[in-house]
């Protein structure tokens, strides 16, 4: 599996986000994207997570550009893919039911309408997959509470679950835990580490440099309309070919 | 005697003669505006995440017929959907007048504006995000729209009520396109809670009046507790 | 063209009729046929709201294993459902505007019902001095003389058109009347009480009158038939058919054997012996001192054959 991102150009209106992006993810590694607020992090997720179709360029699964194959073909790959965002973005619904939504989706029409049946009569069927994604991010027993009574860091864990329930190849997460604490931020990066030994690809955007370099196998640094740079997370770091990576990391350059 | 003591009475003599008359009355009455509202509500929803998701053209007008037909006088529905189902009108061929299926029709035309208008302000303030989130696990376009109803159900629950609210105590489009029939024997055909008030209030019979409109009254009291309720449950959602 | 409901539901009521003709040992041959359909009769609020339709027609409903379906409307609404084909059969007493119906041909067999009768009323000063007059047009001319007050229902209900044939008959043109000609624009209680309060001369039925005679200080100045006073003051129903050549989903067969059941001997006495606290309402046509069981026509019409 490699999910990527070849010469993508992308404008939203008059406004050019992007002109000529490439980025790729294979199976088992972390990919960081660094990059200032407002260079177009979240945007090249969204057109990795196929909710939009790039004004140019491609985006290819398994050498299969996306964009060009049927609605019910590019579906499947959309559901190999999962996400999770800035904010938790969760269902008002019981934590469970959250985390065992994507599962959902995946089933027919028949399965859906016999759990929600059973829901109403308060006969719940848990999904062994949607259980153990929360045992991961150790939600486990909160599984019958209300996903509105979460702490925000939780919320983030359980919106992990969800994405992280149905298998999927790819992960994309968007600054995931721009806004937790410290402890909640290493509960989701020991999960984002189980789901690369798990051979799920990982795209992680992030503004927290330390973050990358904990977690991230490569590193690709976005600014102005394209990546500058792009390799393993140690050389970036340590010796980056584009000056201006220096810059960015060093906190020279502000944007 | 005293005028309770003999409305009393009344009641309670009348009562067993009259049981008969007003159960078909209400069993015509839900009928009819439960039907009504179950098929605008079906109708609405759609309408409500189209307008409140899609750009299209005419979504204007869309939207302001939706708004003046929230507040369209119900004699007018009447006429209208009198005029469609009319034997010389374009329904004719159905042979509706008359006919609890016109009355559906018309209450149809009432409470499906009502609806929509209110599911659309629900549907509208359902976040994006959270739309996203039904997108990116994989959810196709149904099910983006299935979670925007779920999400918005308190809202939407408030609408249905709204709905009902209106169909059930509204008289003047059931009074002409059903014609207000009862049997010779005695059991409603067209005839509903609010046209059988106006019926027995001219006639001077106002113990069964009475006992209609408390009915009528306690199931508007009822549907909008329970839409306060809802509408307060509404706002627990975060 | 598309399944009729009538004929659908006829066809699911069928059986049931069969059995219930059989029940009553029914001698009409033409049962089976029309059983189990629904007969849709249009009449004014006034005759409705007598009850007397229900006496009436549980027995036929009975008989023939149909269903009537009674709705009340004003005299002009009656009417127009007839002539749209929204219904089978008219029950109206408003003979003016009956002709029109016939003549427009949309109405065919129309019979004569029963009659009851109207009365004039006012003050009892009465300024007009109409108390005891025998021709309503004469009392009509004299109120308009004195030019006093007189409330007109002015809703063109049966009453309305029979205040406005008397006037007619009076050759007086009603635009041209000045204030004391008032528009009570409503039912019939709102204008006896609009009479009562502005103390003026009103056309009322005999029933309503005799049922709000005790709050009202209105006096009854000039009778009508049934007390042998005017004749042109007789309010006689009539019924018709929708004429089935105009509408051909109309329930012709039906609405025929209502009309025939109607003035049989079985509804007239129904009709006849029907009291409203203890009040007769309606007088049998066919029990009357001087029968009319012909159909009648507008006076001096003749069908064309063209049309
Ligand atoms: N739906 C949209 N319509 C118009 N412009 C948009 C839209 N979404 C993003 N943009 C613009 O595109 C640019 C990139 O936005 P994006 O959200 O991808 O940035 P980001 O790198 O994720 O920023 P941050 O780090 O603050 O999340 C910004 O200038 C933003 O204003
Ligand atoms: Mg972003």
């Amino acid at each position: 599996m490699t999910l990527e991102a070849i010469d993508v150009h992308h404008s939203y209106g008059y406004e050019t986000v992007f002109e000529g992006v490439s980025l790729s993810v294979t199976p088992g590694e972390v990919v960081a994207i660094i990059g200032p607020s407002g260079v177009g992090k979240s945007t090249l997720l969204r057109l990795l997570a196929l909710f939009d179709a790039p004004d140019d360029g491609a985006i290819v699964y398994d050498d299969d550009p996306v964009w060009e194959v049927s609605d019910q073909r590019r579906l499947e790959y959309r559901r190999r893919i999962g996400m999770v965002f800035q904010d938790a973005s969760l269902f008002d619904a019981s934590v469970r039911r959250n985390a065992e939504y994507g599962l959902r989706v995946r089933q027919s029409w028949r399965e859906r309408l016999r759990h929600e049946l059973g829901g109403l009569v308060g006969k719940e069927n848990g999904t062994g997959a949607a259980v153990d994604a929360l045992e991961t991010v150790g939600l486990r027993e909160q599984a019958e509470q209300d996903a509105s009574s979460l702490s925000g860091g939780e919320a983030q864990r359980v919106a992990f679950a969800r994405a992280l329930a149905y298998d999927p190849d790819v992960l994309l997460l968007d600054e995931p835990t721009s806004d937790l604490d410290p402890r909640n931020t290493a509960v989701l990066e020991d999960a984002v580490l189980e789901a690369r030994d798990r051979d799920i690809g990982v795209v992680i955007a992030t503004h927290d440099m330390h973050q990358a370099e904990r977690i991230a196998d490569r590193v690709g640094v976005l600014l102005g309309d394209e990546i500058i740079e792009v390799g393993p997370t140690e050389r970036v770091f340590e010796d980056p070919v584009d000056d201006r990576t220096r810059k960015f990391i060093s906190g020279e350059l502000i944007y | 005697m005293s005028l309770e003591q003999q409305m009393l009475t009344a009641l309670v003599v009348d009562f067993p003669f009259e049981w008969n008359y007003i159960r078909s009355i209400v069993r015509v009455s839900l009928y009819v505006s439960l039907t009504a509202v179950a098929l605008s509500t079906l109708l609405s929803l759609p309408v409500a995440l189209l307008v409140g998701f899609k750009e299209f053209r005419g979504k204007t007008l869309l939207t302001s017929i939706i708004n003046t037909g929230m507040g369209f006088p119900s004699v007018v529905v009447g006429l209208v959907v009198l005029f469609a189902v009319s034997n010389q009108g374009p329904l004719g061929s159905f042979d509706l007048v008359f006919t609890t299926e016109a009355m559906i029709l018309s209450q149809i035309v009432l409470a499906a504006p009502v609806i929509t208008g209110v599911s659309l302000a629900a549907v509208s303030s359902v976040e994006q995000n959270v739309r996203d989130a039904a997108y990116a696990m994989g959810g196709t376009n149904l099910d983006v729209a299935l979670v925007t109803i779920k999400e918005a159900r308190y809202g939407i629950a408030t609408a249905v009520l709204a709905g009902f609210g209106r169909a059930i105590s509204e008289v003047g489009s059931v009074l002409i396109v059903g014609g207000n029939i009862a049997s010779s024997d005695g059991t409603s055909v067209t005839r509903t809670i609010t046209t059988a008030i106006q019926l027995e209030a001219r006639q001077g019979r106002f113990e069964t009046a009475m006992i209609l409109g408390a009915i009528l009254v306690v199931l508007v009291l009822l549907v909008n507790a329970i839409v306060v309720r809802l509408g307060s449950g509404g706002g627990r959602y975060g | 063209m598309t399944i009729q409901r009538r004929e659908f539901l006829s066809v699911l009521g069928g059986g049931v009729a069969v059995g219930l003709a059989g029940c009553t040992g029914a001698d009409d041959s033409d049962g089976p046929e029309i059983s189990g359909e629904t007969l849709t009769l249009t009449t004014t609020t006034s005759t409705y709201d007598t009850g007397l339709l229900d006496e009436l027609n549980a027995p036929f409903e009975d008989r023939y294993g149909v269903t009537v379906d009674a709705v009340a409307q004003g005299t002009g609404a009656a009417l127009r459902t007839a002539r749209d084909g929204d219904s089978d059969v008219v029950m109206v007493h408003a003979r003016s505007l009956e002709d029109e119906f016939m003549e427009e041909g949309y109405g065919v067999n129309r019979r004569d019902l029963m009659f009851n009768d109207f009365v004039i009323v006012g003050e009892s000063d009465d300024p007009a001095d109409v108390e005891g007059e025998d021709d309503a047009a004469a009392a009509f001319e004299a109120i308009a003389e004195a030019e006093a007050t007189f409330v007109s229902r002015g809703d063109e209900s049966g009453t309305h058109t029979k205040e406005l044939e008397i006037w007619d008959e009076t050759g007086l043109t009603v635009e041209e009347f000045g204030e004391w000609y008032l528009d009570g624009g409503g039912g019939m209680g709102e204008t006896l009480n609009t009479a009562n309060l502005d103390g003026g001369y009103t056309l009322v039925d005999r029933g309503t009158f005799l049922d709000m005679r005790d709050e009202i200080d209105l006096e009854l100045l000039v009778e009508g038939p049934v007390e042998g006073g005017s004749e042109m003051l007789m309010n006689p129903y009539g019924i018709v058919a929708v004429n089935p050549a105009v509408h051909d989903n109309v329930n012709y067969d039906l609405a025929m054997a209502y009309i025939g059941y109607i003035t049989s001997l079985e509804g007239q006495e129904i009709i006849e012996e029907y009291r409203s606290n203890d009040e007769q309402l309606f007088f049998a046509e066919a029990l009357s001192e001087d029968p009319n069981f012909r159909q009648y026509l507008p006076e001096g019409w003749e069908r064309s054959s063209d049309d």
